[in-house]
């Protein structure tokens, strides 16, 4: 993507607000979903697909969920895992208790998700910051030792419950490709989706809460339905990604396996990727799942193989430099630094 | 912008009281920020608040806008009472105001923020936005359309784009009057829009303030320290010392007032000697 944005003026304001204003962009994006539609499915191996791309696509919409909330609204929240174990669990109680169709099920999971986000989210209406994320983090390992009761695995005696194929409008979602096939598309959905949310009003509502909440209310912005609502619709994304964790990458669903790691991973995802950016969510996850594969890989192929041990000491090592240099440095993340070098490269190789 | 061909007279000040004071109180603990401050704004004029520092402009403002709930004391809007209420529904009542210390949405772009002042207008509801049809498209157009109008007007095209928190001081000022412009009020609340100005800055502010008042008809309501500007633009005028209302008239009147030359006036040239 080394081009020159100048030269391209938009004639109405339609185009101006587009999604891609740029034709390269516009070209970059097709091109991006040409290969991941086409050619990944058949170069990927089923491995591949299996431990990286699938984590990366689930990830990458939890991403966007906890972004809408953190990155767009100002408000924190630690209980990401917690929220993608009420999607996931929702969605396999409908599934086994009820004879809705798959699509359905999705989405009143998703929609469950929401109601619990509200709930907890109701706090943010009178405290802020620390203490919030505090009341999020209650409500993470509340939610986890909720769904841990027996009646939520329909008292299985492991705990250990397995998740039910997927039937999308009749079609079966069986092999790691077909996985891949339906975490993309609903990955590109509702990345759409979010990015309409954030250039239309009630994006803006959402940022103007976060950059000056009391200059909000006197344009008449009501906070406390504003929040609520971009609880509502973060936790209904990061429920769609528990839905699709445990029944597209996990296969089977026991609460543990949405402890709080799952929601600091997320929450490092938007501070590496970029607070308040989409694209950068998805950077964000991207990097996240690939720097422990970097870590396996790169330094045997040196010859310098890392002991498992040490991968996760360096790993942890480098997401905490980087955490640390993004909130102090570059709160915008990998998606400002990207955005940076395109202003750069527009005017190379003549800078002034 | 659809002016009111009746307001359009220049500068007409209609006998519709459209804000009317009366004998309001407020109190924080032992400060009495005002006492007593009585007064009428009546349609279509340049009503401006002046007083030393301290007097308890800003104050007043944050009364009329539901920032502050007086301790005691009305103040009627449009004809109706005020009871207690949160700025939210003042602001759906059409006042719109500006702060003393800037209060921008410093992350976002300048037509993002005079987009946002717009949002009372908007209809559309989460699905459409979502899904960007409906309302959400149409209406988008048309506030943008209307938010160019206001930057063409404020002379912003050029920081169109620009995230506020990054522009030099009298630009932000003049973002927020744009914010404020945008949600088309009634009554436009203006605290010290032309503080930490220059010359040159302060003389665009005052000619947007008087082509807004001018050409849409709107309603101001204004607080601030230069005397050449208060006397010039006002077409009357309070003044507060102490929370206490101490004159009040047109600027003639007024600048002739002999407690306010002693009380504030005075003051103001020896602070400046
Ligand atoms: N939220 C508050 N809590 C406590 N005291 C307050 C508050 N707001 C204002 N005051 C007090 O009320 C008095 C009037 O303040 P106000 O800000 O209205 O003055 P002002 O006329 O706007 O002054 P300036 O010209 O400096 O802006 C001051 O004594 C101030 O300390
Ligand atoms: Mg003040």
């Amino acid at each position: 993507m080394i081009y020159r944005e100048s030269g391209q003026f938009k004639k109405t304001y339609e185009a101006d607000q587009a999604i891609l204003p740029l034709r390269t962009d516009q070209i970059f994006m097709v091109g991006v979903l040409l290969v991941a539609f086409l050619v990944i499915p058949m170069v990927a191996s089923n491995y591949v697909m299996n431990a990286l791309l699938l984590p990366f696509l689930i990830y990458a919409l939890a991403a966007i969920g906890l972004n809408l909330l953190v990155g767009y609204c100002g408000q924190i929240s630690l209980g990401t895992g917690g929220f993608m174990a009420v999607g996931a669990f929702a969605a396999w109680n409908l599934a086994t208790r009820t004879e809705l169709p798959m699509p359905v099920i999705f989405l009143l999971a998703g929609l469950i998700t929401a109601g619990t986000g509200v709930l907890f989210g109701l706090p943010a209406l009178r405290i802020k910051g620390f203490y919030l994320a505090v009341t999020t983090l209650a409500a993470q390992f509340f939610l986890i030792w909720l769904l841990q009761r027996p009646w939520f695995n329909n008292y299985s005696p492991t705990g250990v419950i397995s998740a039910p194929t997927v039937d999308m409008f009749g079609w079966t979602v069986d092999s790691v490709t077909d996985r891949y096939y339906l975490a993309l598309i609903i990955l590109v959905i509702m990345a759409l989706i979010a990015k309409n949310i954030v250039r239309s009003s009630t994006g803006r509502k959402w940022m103007a809460i976060r950059d000056m909440d009391v200059a909000a209310e006197i344009i008449g912005i009501r906070p406390m339905a504003t929040k609520l609502k971009a609880f509502a619709v973060s936790s209904f994304f990061i429920g769609i990604a528990g839905v699709l964790w445990g029944f597209l990458y996990l296969g089977q669903l026991e609460a543990e396996a949405f402890n709080i790691y799952v929601s600091f991973d997320v929450l490092f995802m938007i501070i590496i990727g970029g607070l308040g950016s989409i694209l950068g969510s998805i950077i964000g996850a991207a990097f996240v799942v690939l720097v422990p594969i970097f870590l396996n890989v790169v330094p045997s192929a040196i010859g310098l193989p890392l002991g498992t041990a040490m991968i996760s000491y360096v790993e942890i090592f480098i997401f905490g430099v980087l955490i640390i240099f993004f909130l102090i440095v570059e709160p915008h993340g990998i998606a400002r630094l990207w955005s940076i070098v395109k202003q750069k490269l527009r005017l190379w190789p003549f800078p002034y | 912008m659809a002016a009111n061909a009746a307001d359009v007279t220049s500068r007409a000040r209609s006998s519709e009281v459209l804000l009317k004071v009366e004998d309001v109180e407020l109190r924080f603990g032992g400060v009495r920020a005002l006492r007593g401050v009585s007064f009428e704004v009546r349609r279509g004029e340049i009503f401006s608040i002046i007083g030393p520092n301290g007097a308890g402009k800003s104050s007043m403002l944050n009364c009329i806008n539901g920032f502050y709930h007086p301790t005691s004391g009305t103040i009627t809007y449009k004809g109706q009472p005020r009871k207690a209420m949160r700025p939210y529904v003042t602001a759906s009542q059409g006042v719109a105001r500006t702060f003393q210390n800037i209060a921008l949405f410093k992350g976002m772009s300048t037509l993002d923020n005079i987009m946002t002042g717009r949002h009372l207008k908007t209809k559309a509801t989460l699905l459409e936005n979502a899904f960007w049809f409906g309302r959400a498209k149409r209406e988008e157009m048309e506030h943008r359309k209307f938010c160019e109008e206001i930057i063409d007007f404020l002379n912003l095209q050029h920081v169109r784009k620009t995230a506020v928190g990054t522009l030099p001081y009298g630009l932000q000022k003049r973002v927020e009057l744009g914010r404020a412009l945008a949600a088309e009020p009634e009554l436009l609340l203006l605290d010290e829009p032309m503080a930490g100005m220059n010359l040159e800055e302060k003389q665009d502010m005052a000619r947007f303030i008087l082509d807004v008042n001018d050409e849409f008809g709107m309603t101001i309501c204004l607080i601030e320290h230069d005397m050449g500007v208060v006397m010039d633009l006002s077409d009357s005028i309070v003044v507060l010392d102490h929370g206490e209302m101490i004159g009040q008239g047109t600027p003639e009147e007024v600048s002739n007032d002999p407690k306010v030359i002693e009380a504030y006036l005075g003051v103001q040239e020896e602070g400046e000697a």
